[in-house]
């Protein structure tokens, strides 16, 4: 079997049709969930509402088995995937800007673009607010341009750096992540909110 | 809580298989027999030695040497930071960062166009990129770079921009200033070595 789409087959114009394509189905994804409303996001940093972990570890670990089923059967080269290679730094300095501006905003980038979509005005704010701190990040670039490319580090896999196979991994995370659902539904029953209803439409 | 059990019964079961079967290494965009013949028809491979003079000159960082005859040979004269990786050892796991990677651009040469073609050919059905081979090879390096036929003075301008370029190639790399084959050789055999040095710094290293 081959693989399901080889790099330079499909022409750059294909390609970006396809990312369309992807694009709207994680926007009405993440809109089905209810990602475009900021108390749902901002459920997840007090307790009361765990749904972003649960959507994002359900697609992390389908992916992960989804992904090691369809190497087993060669239908996608694994090496051939873009792994983001990590400037320690720069990362955690990021994570934190953008934790900070979650728990602030309600919204992180994506949802924020598609809580916009639906007319949402404190969701306007927050694009808004996005274009301003990309103006702030290029315009002073020389200032931070040390920090943004300190400690790099490659693209280190955690597989890799436990020294256990990508199954075993995979099998470890979605026990882990099964415990993690079990903690939010706990957590969703002990911090609830009189306010705040869950799966609220 | 229905929807845990549900996802957590089919995932684990799931989870369990892909732990237990081996990792699937093999690579599947290995090239097919006809894919390489058309490549090899095309000659992409080939650079000419002034590409890769102008790249020495210039200091392309991108650029590596790889020696592909025998170690002796390779004692006696080399390219400049060329490191040495003989045809009979290309498949050794030791040199597999060297030829099978997206950032270096890698010149094999040999003393004619053969060996090191034989060596690009093997790594490119393995499926690596960025592997050329030095067109004519050692020999027709040191006829062009080392030891370049000064143009008539009716030549093109073309053709003696081409010289000087060969020329100050020659002169950078050691050769050219002595026209005599043997000097030529006994003046590069020299930094060669000391380089060579530097790069088991750099095996180290990496």
């Amino acid at each position: 079997m081959g693989p399901l789409i080889v790099y330079d087959i499909i022409s750059d114009n294909a390609n970006l049709f396809f990312a369309f394509l992807i694009g709207i189905g994680f926007g009405f994804v993440l809109e089905i969930n209810g990602f475009s409303s900021s108390r749902r996001l901002a459920g997840m940093f007090y307790g009361y509402d765990t749904t972003v972990l649960k959507v994002f570890f359900t697609a992390a670990i389908v992916g992960a088995v989804g992904l090691l089923f369809m190497s087993l059967f060669n239908w996608i080269d694994l090496s051939s995937i873009y792994i983001n290679p990590t400037f320690l730094w720069s990362t955690l300095g990021g994570g934190a800007i953008m934790g900070a501006g979650f728990i602030l905003g309600g919204y992180c980038p994506g949802t924020s673009v598609c809580a916009a979509s639906i007319g949402k005005l404190d969701a306007l704010a927050f694009v808004g607010g996005i274009f301003i701190g990309i103006f702030i990040f290029t315009e002073g670039f020389p200032l931070w341009e040390e920090f943004y490319n300190a400690k790099y580090i490659g693209s280190p896999v955690l597989s890799e750096f436990l020294g256990s196979s990508r199954g075993v991994l995979t099998l470890l995370m979605i026990l882990v992540a099964l415990g993690m659902f079990w903690i939010g539904e706990w957590a969703e029953k002990r911090f609830a909110r009189d306010d705040y209803k869950l799966n609220q439409k | 809580m229905k929807a845990r059990l549900a996802l957590a019964s089919i995932i684990i079961p799931m989870g369990l298989i892909i732990a237990a079967v081996p990792e699937n290494t093999t690579k599947p965009f290995k090239l097919t027999a006809n894919e390489l013949l058309e490549e090899v028809k095309s000659g992409t491979q080939f650079i000419y030695p002034d590409q890769v003079a102008e790249m020495v000159i210039t200091k392309d960082p991108t650029l590596q040497i790889v020696d592909v005859r025998n170690a002796d040979e390779f004692e006696k004269f080399s390219l400049p930071n060329a490191i040495n990786i003989p045809l009979v050892d290309i498949l050794n796991p030791e040199w597999e960062d060297y030829i099978d990677q997206d950032v270096k651009f890698n010149v094999f040469y040999s003393n004619g166009t053969n060996d090191a073609n034989e060596a690009w050919m093997i790594t490119r059905q393995l499926g690596y990129e960025n592997n050329y081979v030095l067109e004519g090879g050692l020999n027709y390096w040191v006829e062009t770079i080392m030891n370049p036929e000064a143009p008539k003075s009716t030549s093109s301008n073309e053709e003696i921009l081409k010289y000087n370029l060969r020329k100050g190639a020659g002169m950078a790399l050691g050769g050219a200033a002595v026209n005599t084959q043997p000097s030529t050789m006994a003046k590069s055999s020299k930094p060669p070595i000391t380089k060579r040095k530097k790069k088991k710094r750099v095996v180290g290293g990496c």
